[in-house]
């Protein structure tokens, strides 16, 4: 007997509170074409895959406000309200709001010619070529041989994130306690949160770990193109504040 | 029975004389030695010991270095060959021809004696010098025994004990430093001259110059640089932070916020709200914890010139010269060590004693005597030559110039604080939650200042004290409002910052690090300015337009090579210092390492070459066209 998009929906629904459109559902099921004898439990670890993999706008349900942010969140004249949820989002930006943006520039810089701070000492991060105490991690040539990591190292936070739900309503979040795989250049853009009692204040959801569920994921596209223009955004981020202060 | 002869050579004229007077206990007869007026032979008995027993020694000396490396003659001449045919010209070591006189003496003296005792300093220089002292000495009599003293002070009981326990010299390191001195010839001539060719016609400024390259000059330089344009590109920012005060017992007490200050104004303006909506704030800590600050560690060279820069305004190569002076008067220990740990062997309380006659830091010796005394922090370097950078003897002020008397102050305040107890204190920290946000409060009150009393240069005083706390108290606090701020660019290097750098990226040695900062300043890659005015004022190192553009004009030259890094930075030479190690290790030959280091150095050298416009356009840039506008 086939499983049913029923089974399925319900499953990530109530292991995930995932409301799966059903037209994504039908457009999974038709195109991985199911193979009897599949249990359940795998065939809903596939789909959850790909939804983490997707954009919730395309992959998820809007038909229940209860999972949605509401349209007003950003309303700043609100001093505080609450979100029960459980809401799912996806990240559309991350920030480290805790070090200035030139010092992340001057960090991405370092990343680029191959550099890792130590201390006071510089550390070359490139493999040195023909030298086999090094190792060769990461065949794909950026390898990162050094202990130090140096983009996640770089990002203490707090961070500013920008979170999205299956609607298209962003909202601004702001990570007010230490959330453990927050960090910019660690959390990929399109990774896909669970909002649980989540405190909206001034119209900026605050993070804590008590309220938020990593589930992972990512938006390849959206994820590389940030990545390639973050140095760019940040200097223009930059050069706007200066002209601002200017006039 | 004839009395056996022995020859004794130093590295320098004052150290064969100090060593003669400690081993004829001052009566030796001096003799000029012709063609040069500066060393002396010294002549007198001194009975070594077994299986030496009584000699007339010959105690003499050369002036560094006897020989140096040279390329053949056809090589010589600056348009004699394309620059990257001398990675592999025939090279020979010649006697330098000012040290003649000085080669001919120790070969003649060789030829009456029945061993040569090698008296050059004890680092990887004093052995290889030892090696070409050894060449001169076999060229005049192949049978003689080579033995060498070791010492790292030249107070009389120690330089006695040294004649008396000889030992090998040791060729590894010796061969480590006529590595160096291979590679530094070939790949400074390479580049020096490939630039000063090229670069030469681009510039008034530059057609008399010689644009030198040391694989040590230019790392250095590129630190300089580094900074320089960290402080050019510097684009300031507004941050944003959250204050607390709160007034108990009229006490107005500061709280600082754990996140210190943020980036984003929104963000903080909801975490004040927040702070002011939950109205009152919990104490959630309250301490009370003994705290210490931890006398200094043994000196090291490398600390010698850092602190001595900071504290004696003094730069990194006048530092050295005035201790290297005290040395040969045998005032304090041999400078050049990278040992942070006395040896359990040293009495140090001896040491201490002589300083009580002192008019300043005698008293406070004698305090150390009478129970003051702690055995020193054991730091974690150990170059198993030399100890700590320690005074030897007390020095009357009268007898020392300004530098020398400063210098001698330092080694010795420095050396009576590590033996001395850490200073004590009592911090209090007081921490609130206030809404979500986290702040906190500190107070120091110092209780025994201990070493601080004869180290002056380090500073830790008390600071305002915070009245008494509850835990778990509520409090209201009286003020929290918004502050802002902006950030400052960091400023240019100073030397000692330099140091510390080079030493951290391996570049240079604890004893030629002051010479390459020297190097850099001569040749007009880099300026000193003063920042600040009178007793405050700071020498920062700033780059000249030529030092920029060699090393902008190097960085572009790699750029996008991925395993190839500038010359601007301290990654090869570190590489080729770790391989020096190996040959002082014994792991890897001389020939291996020459070899291994100049392909690197070659491949930098042919993209170089090739794409010796950028560093053209560099030159352009800063020089022609900057120098214009």
């Amino acid at each position: 007997m086939a499983i049913s998009q029923d089974q399925i929906a319900t499953q990530l629904l109530s292991t995930k509170s995932l409301p799966v459109s059903a037209a994504w559902l039908d457009n999974f099921v038709s195109s991985s074409a199911l193979q009897r004898n599949i249990p359940l439990s795998a065939v809903t670890q596939t789909a959850l895959f790909r939804i983490l993999a997707s954009d919730f706008r395309e992959s998820l349900s809007t038909q229940t406000p209860s999972s949605l942010l509401p349209v007003d969140i950003s309303d700043p004249t609100v001093q505080e309200r609450r979100l029960q949820g459980p809401i799912p989002v996806q990240v559309l930006d991350i920030e480290d709001i805790g070090s200035s943006l030139w010092s992340q520039v001057e960090a991405i810089e370092r990343v680029e010619r191959g550099e890792a701070i130590r201390g006071r000492e510089i550390v070359r991060t490139v493999n040195v070529d023909g030298d086999p105490e090094q190792g060769v991690d990461g065949a794909d040539g950026h390898a990162a041989a050094a202990p130090t990591q140096p983009e996640a190292g770089n990002s203490n936070g707090p961070h500013r994130l920008i979170v999205q739900d299956a609607a298209g309503t962003k909202a601004v979040a702001i990570e007010l306690k230490r959330v453990s795989g927050i960090a910019a250049g660690n959390l990929p853009i399109g990774a896909k949160i669970l909002l649980r009692n989540a405190t909206v204040a001034r119209g900026m959801v605050l993070l804590t770990p008590d309220c938020l569920t990593l589930l992972g994921g990512k938006i390849d596209s959206l994820d590389q193109t940030w990545r390639q223009g973050r140095k760019e955004r940040l200097i223009a981020r930059i050069t706007e504040m200066q002209r601002e202060q200017e006039s | 029975m004839t009395v056996p002869r022995i020859l004794c050579v130093a590295e320098k004229p004052a150290i064969a004389k100090a060593v003669s007077q400690h081993l004829s206990g001052g009566s030796f007869q001096t003799i000029s030695v012709r063609g040069n007026q500066y060393v002396k032979n010294y002549v007198f008995e001194f009975n070594f010991g077994n299986p030496w027993g009584t000699c007339s020694v010959t105690m003499t000396s050369v002036i560094g270095h006897l020989t140096a490396l040279e390329f053949e003659r056809q090589y010589k001449g600056w348009l004699s060959c394309p620059p990257g045919a001398l990675f592999e010209a025939p090279v020979h070591e010649a006697v330098d021809s000012d040290k003649a006189a000085i080669a001919k003496n120790i070969k003649e003296q060789a030829k009456y004696c029945k061993a040569l005792f090698i008296w050059t300093d004890c680092d990887r220089e004093g052995e290889h010098i030892g090696t070409e002292v050894r060449t001169q000495a076999k060229a005049g009599n192949a049978r003689i025994i080579v033995k060498r003293a070791k010492f790292s002070n030249t107070e009389r009981a120690h330089v006695l004990n040294a004649a008396r326990s000889l030992i090998e010299l040791d060729d590894l390191q010796a061969n480590a430093v006529a590595a160096r001195i291979e590679l530094d010839l070939r790949i400074g001539a390479a580049f020096t001259r490939l630039q000063t060719l090229q670069l030469k016609h681009m510039s008034e400024a530059l057609s008399e110059k010689i644009i030198s390259y040391g694989s040590c000059q230019f790392p250095t330089l590129g630190f300089v640089v580094d900074r320089y344009l960290r402080v050019k590109n510097f684009k300031p920012e507004n941050f944003w932070g959250i204050k607390v005060m709160h007034v108990r017992d009229g006490i107005k007490v500061n709280f600082l916020w754990r996140r210190v200050h943020l980036f984003d104004r929104a963000a903080v303006t909801v975490m004040l709200e927040r702070c002011l909506m939950a109205k009152k704030a919990k104490v959630t800590k309250v301490n009370q914890k003994p705290t210490s600050k931890w006398r200094p560690l043994p000196l090291t060279t490398v600390d010698l010139q850092m602190m001595g820069s900071r504290y004696l305004r003094l730069d990194s190569q006048k530092i050295m010269k005035v201790a290297e002076a005290l040395y040969t008067k045998g005032f304090i220990s041999y400078p050049r060590t990278e040992t942070d740990q006395f040896d359990k062997a040293i009495d140090l309380k001896k040491l201490i004693e002589k300083q009580v006659p002192d008019e300043n830091w005698g008293p406070y010796a004698r305090g150390l005597l009478d129970g003051g005394y702690k055995t020193p922090r054991v730091g974690r370097h150990n170059d198993r030559a030399h100890p700590p950078i320690h005074p030897i003897c007390w020095v009357s002020p009268t007898a020392l110039s300004a530098d020398e008397k400063k210098v001698y102050e330092f080694v010795v305040r420095r050396f009576l604080a590590c033996c001395s107890e850490d200073a004590k204190g009592q911090t209090s920290e007081v921490e609130i939650q206030y809404g979500d946000e986290v702040f906190h409060a500190k107070g120091l009150l110092v209780l025994e200042r201990n070493y601080l009393d004869v180290y002056v240069y380090d500073k830790w005083e008390s600071s305002q004290q915070l009245p008494n706390f509850q835990m778990g108290e509520l409090i209201e606090p009286t003020e929290a409002k918004i502050f802002d701020g902006k950030t400052t660019p960091p400023n240019y290097l100073t030397e000692p910052e330099l140091i510390g750098l080079m030493d951290a990226n391996g570049i240079g040695t604890d004893a030629t690090m002051a010479e390459h900062i020297a190097k850099i300043k001569e040749r007009e890659y880099v300026a000193v300015h003063s920042r600040g005015s009178g007793r405050n004022a700071v020498k920062e190192l700033i780059p000249t337009r030529l030092g920029v553009a060699l090393v902008e004009g190097y960085d572009n030259v790699v750029t996008g090579l991925p395993d190839s890094p500038s010359l601007s930075k301290p990654f090869l030479r570190k590489e080729m210092e770790l391989r020096m190690r190996e040959i002082c290790a014994g792991s890897k030959s001389r020939t291996q390492v020459v070899q291994e280091s100049l392909e690197m150095y070659r491949e930098v050298f042919i993209h170089t070459q090739r794409r010796i416009t950028m560093l053209k356009d560099a030159v352009r840039k800063y020089l022609v066209e900057g120098a214009a506008s």
